[in-house]
């Protein structure tokens, strides 16, 4: 993998970004720098636009106004492959997966950009399967159907994906909901490791202990209005913060 | 009774062509078309009016086939893959009428409702396919060729893309697969590979109307598909036997009306359809296969 | 004045095909089952009111409430026993619709197995046309089709808005999980919209056996419509269904004007693929994010 930036320059750039649907603003005035190597997690109570920031950043939404520039190059209008293909990946809070391909193949696909016919350098190709196969534990499994994994399995099958995406931003939503803490241990080595090798790594999380341990910065999103960022600590200390998170509006 | 067998092994390459190409999308990249039997049907009376009127050249009139079904099928899928897949099934079954309407109606390319009449046998570098023992080869050898094809399509990265694109479209564009770009490729090489089975049979029967290419026929090779078994390679070539064989079979029951029979063979396989896709949705092939998504 | 016998015949059939549209897409809508079966339930209803009615000679209104009944029933059948069952475990669209076809196509010739291929009417005279004006003819059939279609609506609208179940379907439509607060199930209501749905193309079903006659295969041209005018009105838009339905029997009875009829259905289809090109959210419909 090639480290496409120094640690902390900043790749991903929003600036007042604004979405309207009708009349009800789900992103009002967003800007929010995401550095290369940092961790940060987007957490504030349901409803509050996470989603929808990362469906702006993706191409799946257009904004109704502001920017979002990827490595110098602003992404509006651009459909969402087009922005995939320039480094950014996502994974979804329902997976997602190739339900009825096997592992391999889940993970082959997602490496195999081009849609063209023929690809060149297959044995380059099967090193770097076999190489996140073993990082993700996955490689006993490599030929069963997406459809047949146990929950955490399809976790870091979904994380495998992304891996395998040479993606340079990831956008993780709730990637580690529900992992018992011996996998959730691995799943923060794996992005902690990822994150040291350069990628910039945003994820929507709920859960605050993993928040927690996860995450070297916060930023706190409540409907559609970005209210805090900074270190997880001063975050996740505040108590005006604290309040709104669970339900207390004054 | 070999002349017989003859003529139902080359009805039945035809078959298991067609029935290939349509599992190709529907199986493969999750796209419903009822249209095939048209796609088909141009292929037909692309070599029929070339083979009256210009050449009985094999490669010229399969290859005019081929490209006038594969331009028409992305002029069809351009539009309609854009919205969800939902539509293509309405788009198809409009293309299915217009295109019935289109073949009755113009004389002079098609015959109109008479159709065409004396379309001479192939000739390919010198050789012309009067023996039928001979057609009979070379629609094995087209067969084993549209095999080949699609297998080298579907086991590739193209095929994991389609499959991944059928699986989950959102997923898979986020992973930088150009959604419409596969789906139109993969809609022009089924509906190219149709034209080669309607320019052989064409060649073959020497004579084709609008009543082979309505919508009874879409219809069957969607039976065939199903019953046989979506997304597996095989599964279309077992299905195309199968129905085939249905007729033939049928008339052994003595108790069945014999003006009845066509009847009958649709109502079998309609209740196949559905009890299949009750109990076995991935066909007699393809077995559970289809379950829910991950 | 041909264009306006044209007009009038196009408001009879507009009726009757934006009653046949709004049964399939409140069944579309509200339960995203591709019901291909609807056209086989319009076959069903048409057929055995003629049965009834024209060779058993039961009395109108019971020959027209046994339809009905049979209708619903095949509609709630179907969805019990066959649907339930592939959505317990899949319920992918292909699936589903496979299935529905399988069923269309099992209906169609068994239908066709006991009443031929040919086409029946029912002849009342209600169906003979009045000179109403110069070269203005109209029967009084039509008149009743057109009361019968604003009736429909009108019930159906009184549903949906006034009552309980009605709200609840609506909601199955939106959230099928704020059903469960109720305490009804999805599964429940879905019955219940297959036989609203269901019934929805009864009025038309015996309007056509008295006009232009039952054939077995129709049910294809049912579909046609129904899907049509479901995604041209915009899909999960009753409304929309039915103003499209109305769309769709005027414009295919104003273009005889100017050309020959074995096209009329190719119309539809026209109608259809400019909507898929420019406009696939349909008149109401909502937006669809790709």
């Amino acid at each position: 993998m090639t480290s496409a930036a120094t640690q902390n320059e900043i790749l991903l750039q929003i600036r007042n970004l604004n979405k309207n649907f009708g009349g009800l603003k789900a992103i009002q005035d967003v800007s929010m720098d995401l550095p290369a190597g940092v961790i940060t997690t987007l957490v504030g109570p349901n409803g509050a636009g996470k989603t929808t920031l990362f469906n702006l950043i993706t191409g799946h939404l257009i904004p109704t106004s502001g920017t979002v520039h990827w490595l110098g190059k602003p992404l509006k209008g651009i459909e969402p492959w087009k922005i995939a293909r320039m480094g950014i990946a996502r994974t979804f809070q329902d997976l997602r997966l190739f339900s009825h391909m096997t592992v391999e193949e889940n993970i082959m696909t997602v490496m195999e950009r081009s849609s063209w016919l023929w690809q060149g350098g297959r044995t380059e190709a099967e090193k770097r399967v076999s190489e996140i196969l073993e990082e993700t534990q996955l490689a006993y499994k490599r030929n069963e159907r997406a459809v047949d994994l146990a929950y955490a399995e399809r976790k870091f099958l979904s994380l495998a994906r992304i891996m395998a995406s040479q993606a340079k931003l990831w956008l993780l939503d709730e990637p580690a909901s529900g992992l018992d803490p011996r996998s959730f241990e691995r799943f923060v080595t794996l992005l902690r490791n990822y994150a040291a090798r350069g990628i910039t790594i945003c994820i929507i999380e709920h859960n605050l202990d993993i928040v927690i341990k996860l995450s070297d910065r916060v930023a706190f999103l409540d409907q559609g209005k970005l209210l805090a960022q900074g270190s997880s600590q001063d975050i996740l200390k505040d108590p005006h913060l604290a309040a709104i998170y669970f339900g207390d509006r004054s | 009774m070999l002349a017989y067998l003859q003529n139902i092994a080359v009805l039945f390459c035809i078959n298991a062509m067609l029935a290939l190409t349509l599992n190709f999308i529907m199986g493969y990249a999750g796209i419903f078309s009822l249209a095939h039997a048209i796609f088909f049907g141009v292929g037909a009376y692309a070599t029929a009016y070339i083979a009256m009127y210009f050449t009985d050249s094999l490669l010229i009139c399969m290859s005019a086939s081929i490209l006038i079904s594969a331009l028409l099928s992305m002029a069809l899928a351009l539009p309609a893959l854009r919205v969800r897949g939902e539509y293509f099934v309405a788009a198809s079954l409009g293309l299915q009428v217009i295109g019935v309407t289109i073949f009755s109606e113009w004389k002079s390319v098609t015959g109109g409702l008479g159709g065409m009449i004396g379309i001479p046998r192939p000739k390919l570098f010198g050789y012309v396919f009067n023996d039928d023992g001979m057609f009979l080869l070379l629609a094995f050898v087209m067969l084993l060729i549209v095999i080949g094809i699609i297998a080298l399509l579907v086991r590739g990265s193209f095929g994991r893309s389609l499959m991944a694109i059928r699986d989950s479209e959102s997923a898979a564009q986020s992973y930088g697969k150009h959604v419409n770009a596969v789906k139109t490729i993969s809609v022009a090489v089924s509906a190219g590979l149709a034209g080669v089975a309607g320019s052989l049979y064409a060649f073959y029967i020497s004579f084709i109307n609008v009543e082979s290419f309505m919508l009874e026929t879409s219809i069957l090779l969607m039976a065939m598909v199903i019953i046989g078994g979506t997304g597996t390679l095989f599964g279309p070539v077992v299905g195309a036997a199968l129905l085939m064989s249905l007729p033939a079979a049928l008339t052994y029951l003595p108790f069945l009306p014999p003006s009845e029979l066509g009847t009958i063979q649709q109502i079998i396989y309609g209740l196949a359809m559905v009890l299949l896709m009750m109990f076995r949705p991935g066909g007699l092939v393809g077995g559970r296969s289809r379950e829910k998504s991950a | 004045m041909l264009f306006v016998q044209l007009l009038a015949n196009g408001l009879q059939t507009g009726a009757l095909y934006a009653l046949i549209a709004a049964g399939f897409s409140l069944i579309f809508g509200m339960t995203r089952i591709f019901h291909a079966a609807h056209g086989a339930t319009f076959t069903i209803a048409g057929f055995i009111f003629y049965e009834l009615f024209a060779i058993l000679h039961w009395a109108l209104p019971i020959a027209a409430i046994a339809s009905a009944a049979a209708a619903g029933l095949f509609g709630v059948l179907l969805d019990r026993f066959v649907y339930a069952i592939i959505q317990r475990h899949e319920g992918s669209f292909f699936t589903v619709f496979v299935a529905s076809f399988g069923a269309a196509i099992v209906v169609q010739n068994l239908i066709s197995i006991f009443f031929g291929k040919g086409m029946v009417t029912v002849t009342t005279p209600l169906s003979k046309s009045i000179e109403v004006m110069p070269s203005l003819f109209i029967a009084p059939i039509s008149g009743i089709i057109i009361l019968c279609a604003i009736v429909a609506f009108l019930i159906l609208q009184w549903l949906l808005t006034r009552t309980n179940l009605g709200i609840a379907l609506r909601a199955l439509g939106e959230n099928p999980n704020l059903i469960e607060v109720y305490g009804l199930t999805p599964r429940r209501l879905s019955q219940y919209v297959f036989l609203i749905g269901s019934i929805l193309v009864v009025p038309a079903a015996i309007l056509t056996s008295a006009t232009s006659g039952l054939n077995p295969s129709m049910g294809n041209h049912v579909m046609l419509i129904s899907i049509a005018a479901t995604i041209v009105g915009g899909v999960g838009s009753l409304r929309g269904a039915a103003v499209a339905g109305m769309l769709l029997g005027l414009a295919e009875n104003l273009c005889l004007a100017v050309i020959d009829p074995q096209w009329s259905e190719a119309v539809t289809f026209v109608i259809l693929f400019l909507f898929i090109l420019f406009r696939p959210g349909g008149v109401y419909g909502r937006a669809i994010v790709s």
